[in-house]
């Protein structure tokens, strides 16, 4: 059915784009891509690190493109989106067979961690103090502090007890204090 | 510091302590300066994460996920029309016929007819080449026929298949059933016919090409139920 010149001059929405994209639109993928790209990359940057970020959000996307026929509104596309990305991250981690070594209650990575002292750019000095985190400890930290999931959901997402959670992230948060010049 | 306390100090900053516990470090952390201040450190962490911007990528990643959504069908799109499954399902059936006879005259033959001595062929790095010295031993490399990786890839992607299989349309199904019919007889041929001539690379070659485009059908039935 033809726009009528109203229709056509109405602002495009991103559900517009969402069910564009899924019928092979690529244009309004990219206008998806690019709306949140910027939350997608600041996930996998400060889960894995930013030498895996770029290509696992390029991974992300083209998931998500690949799965764009499975989305039913029943949540923000948004928040769809994000849980994609956060089990992607989740799987690449499995994927090298790491996950439990890095989910341990074993003290030494504590132990070991470097602390460094505290910075002028205080954003940058966080961001660059959750690297510094020991990868099971920071991906609790992560999910927990800055993208608001609870402990029986990072339980869920990464197969450990709820206790193992709130225990990675007090042991986050202590070295983060450490980091900070706490 | 008093780890006992502090231990608890995340707990208690989340509200996820029982109601006696979160007391008991309420009246902890009234007589203790030094929780105090680290319980002070925490919340100002748990502040700042909360606060953290979002940084776009250093560089435009756009391009290389075009590049590869471009090599894929759409969302909705099924990678492979009626007609080419069925023109598949034609060719597969075509050759299978063919390597039937052939596999029916080739097993009654000798089995320097079917592999060439070491010496005729090209050069080859390949460990079995490289150890023979001798003209009159044919260089075959055996088949294992008890795979497990193998097996194991196909028992997954046939599960893949079968759960994915309301999501293909019957067409699809009927045809990508009729083809693994085709494969596996060939298979099945290929294994009797190794079974009487083991030392034959003819058939050891049939047999893993037959494999392969089983797994091949397979992983290619397994995305079309996924990405339909």
């Amino acid at each position: 059915m033809a726009l009528t010149a109203g229709e056509a001059r109405l602002p495009r929405t991103v559900d517009d784009d969402v069910a564009r994209a899924a019928q092979g639109d690529a244009s309004a993928f990219e206008r998806l891509y690019r709306t949140h790209v910027a939350r997608i990359h600041s996930l996998t940057r400060r889960m894995l690190g930013p030498h895996e970020a770029d290509e696992v959000t390029q991974d992300v996307f083209v998931r998500t493109w690949q799965k764009l026929g499975q989305f039913r509104g029943d949540s923000a596309f948004g928040t769809w989106l994000h849980r994609l990305a956060v089990n992607v991250v989740i799987e690449r981690r499995r994927t090298f067979a790491i996950q439990r070594e890095r989910i341990s209650d074993d003290q030494t990575a504590l132990d070991l961690a470097t602390v460094g002292p505290a910075r002028a750019d205080l954003t940058l000095d966080f961001e660059a103090a959750i690297e510094q985190l020991p990868p099971g400890a920071r991906e609790i930290f992560v999910l927990h502090d800055i993208e608001g999931y609870k402990h029986r959901e990072i339980g869920s997402m990464l197969d450990i007890t709820t206790g193992t959670s709130k225990r990675q992230l007090h042991r986050a948060r202590m070295l983060m204090r450490k980091y900070l010049g706490g | 510091m008093h780890e006992e306390w502090t231990d608890k100090l995340s707990d208690y900053l989340d509200g996820e302590l029982e109601a006696a516990d979160q007391a008991a470090v309420e009246a902890h952390l009234r007589e203790c300066r030094d929780c105090s201040a680290v319980l002070n450190d925490l919340k100002r962490v748990v502040s700042r994460a909360q606060g953290l911007d979002v940084r776009p990528p250093a560089r435009d990643l756009w391009g290389g996920v075009s590049a590869r959504i471009d090599r894929m069908a759409s969302p909705r799109r099924i990678s492979f029309t009626l007609p080419q499954l069925a023109a598949a399902a034609v060719v597969l059936m075509a050759v299978s016929a063919t390597l039937a006879v052939t596999l029916l005259r080739r097993t009654e033959t000798p089995n320097t007819i079917v592999q060439a001595p070491a010496a005729a062929q090209a050069p080859s790095t390949s460990p079995a080449a490289t150890g023979s010295g001798t003209t009159d031993t044919p260089i075959v490399e055996r088949v294992s026929l008890a795979d497990a990786q193998y097996d194991a890839a196909v028992a997954d992607l046939e599960k893949a298949v079968k759960n994915g299989r309301g999501r293909l349309d019957k067409a699809t199904v009927d045809i990508v059933e009729h083809n693994l019919q085709i494969i596996d007889q060939a298979i099945a041929q290929a294994r009797d016919a190794l079974a009487a001539d083991p030392a034959n690379g003819y058939l050891s070659g049939h047999l893993v090409e037959a494999r392969r485009r089983k797994l091949d059908l397979l992983r290619r039935a397994a995305a079309l139920a996924e990405s339909d």
